[in-house]
């Protein structure tokens, strides 16, 4: 299978710090966080909770149950829920990226490309 | 979407098993053959198996209603993996996040493949073939086909819940009131998930066509 990337290191390659790929998904980082921030500031100045809806309606489900409880099959306190997210995305971010480079990325000059 | 463990009885968790069975077992089939017809196909699919854990796992907050909730994903993974391949990878996806986030439940994962997995996969990829085939521009399908699948996925769950729970209270009547507590949240994230699924279809269309064969199927792309 031919790549369609130019690998760091090898010969005609150019690696670039802040190449055009990552200014866009900083680009796209930056305007999430943004919308979350303000979607934030927002419901804490309007003192609302901001909980999952998924939490909500599954705490709804339990109280129309008679005697029903519910759990995750893991609960994670305080702060291990956002380490498990971040690890969890983290790693996801990883394999997305590297699957959209080696899948979607630009196209080698020609006389660049390079056999596996 | 997210239904935990304990919620619903065991009958319903086993008829919910069942029916994702009838489709992830097709799907293995199908991602076997696609894997034989193209090398590209199993990176591809890891890619957008690891997606939808992400997408379906970030919750965003909604300031209109003043909670959060997650887009899914599963319609823009229809459109570029096969309806049957996303039930494969959604029950994947879904055991994942009940093991290590907390994020749905064990015997529940049949119940939440349906509506995820299933229902709002294949509601987005149905809607998204027949914009197709009348010539629909490509970025108004997959809107489309997005923001369908999701409120689809939240009005299934809502109907798993009710079906079991309503009791004495009209099935209707409970199904609403469960997709109530829903849907003020997501509409708004259902309008970004389809503007994310366009935006996405289309840089892909973009780089590799020949990676996404049933994309163009007609003109306009």
């Amino acid at each position: 299978m031919s790549t369609q990337v130019k690998e760091f290191g090898s010969e005609g390659s150019n690696p670039s710090f802040f190449d055009g790929y990552t200014k866009m998904v900083l680009a796209i980082m930056i305007v999430i966080l943004l919308a979350i921030f303000a979607s934030g500031t927002y419901m804490s100045h309007h003192k609302m909770k901001g909980a999952g809806t998924d939490d909500i309606v599954n705490d709804l489900a339990t109280a129309t149950k008679v005697n029903g409880e519910h759990h995750p099959f893991v609960e994670l306190p305080g702060d291990a829920e956002i380490s498990a997210f971040s690890v969890a995305n983290f790693c996801a971010g990883l394999i997305v990226g590297y699957h959209w480079l080696k899948l979607f990325g630009s196209k080698p000059q020609s006389g660049t490309k390079k056999e596996d | 979407m997210h239904i935990e463990d304990g919620i619903l009885p065991l009958q319903a968790c086993a008829v919910w098993y069942g029916g994702t069975i009838a489709f992830v077992v097709p799907g293995i089939y199908e991602i076997k053959r696609r894997v034989r017809e193209n090398p590209s196909y199993k990176p591809f699919l890891a890619m957008v198996g690891v997606a939808v854990f992400v997408i379906s796992a970030m919750h965003l907050p909604v300031p209109v209603t003043g909670s959060c909730s997650h887009p899914c994903g599963t319609a823009l993974a229809a459109i570029l993996i096969g309806p049957f391949a996303t039930a494969v990878i959604s029950a994947i996806v879904l055991f994942f996040q009940a093991v290590f986030l907390g994020h749905g439940g064990i015997t529940t994962i049949g119940a939440n493949d349906i509506s995820m997995g299933i229902v709002g996969a294949l509601s987005g990829y149905v809607l998204w073939r027949a914009l197709r085939a009348v010539d629909c521009p490509l970025w108004l399908a997959a809107g489309v086909a997005g923001f369908v699948g999701d409120l689809m996925t939240y009005l299934v769950t809502a109907f798993e819940l009710a079906v079991s729970l309503h009791g004495r209270v009209p099935l209707v009547k409970e199904w609403m009131i469960f997709f109530m507590g829903y849907a003020p949240t997501q509409l708004p994230l259902a309008i970004a998930e389809a503007v994310f699924t366009s935006a996405v279809l289309a840089a892909m269309v973009g780089r590799r066509p020949d990676l996404l064969p049933q994309i163009l199927l007609k003109k306009g792309a």
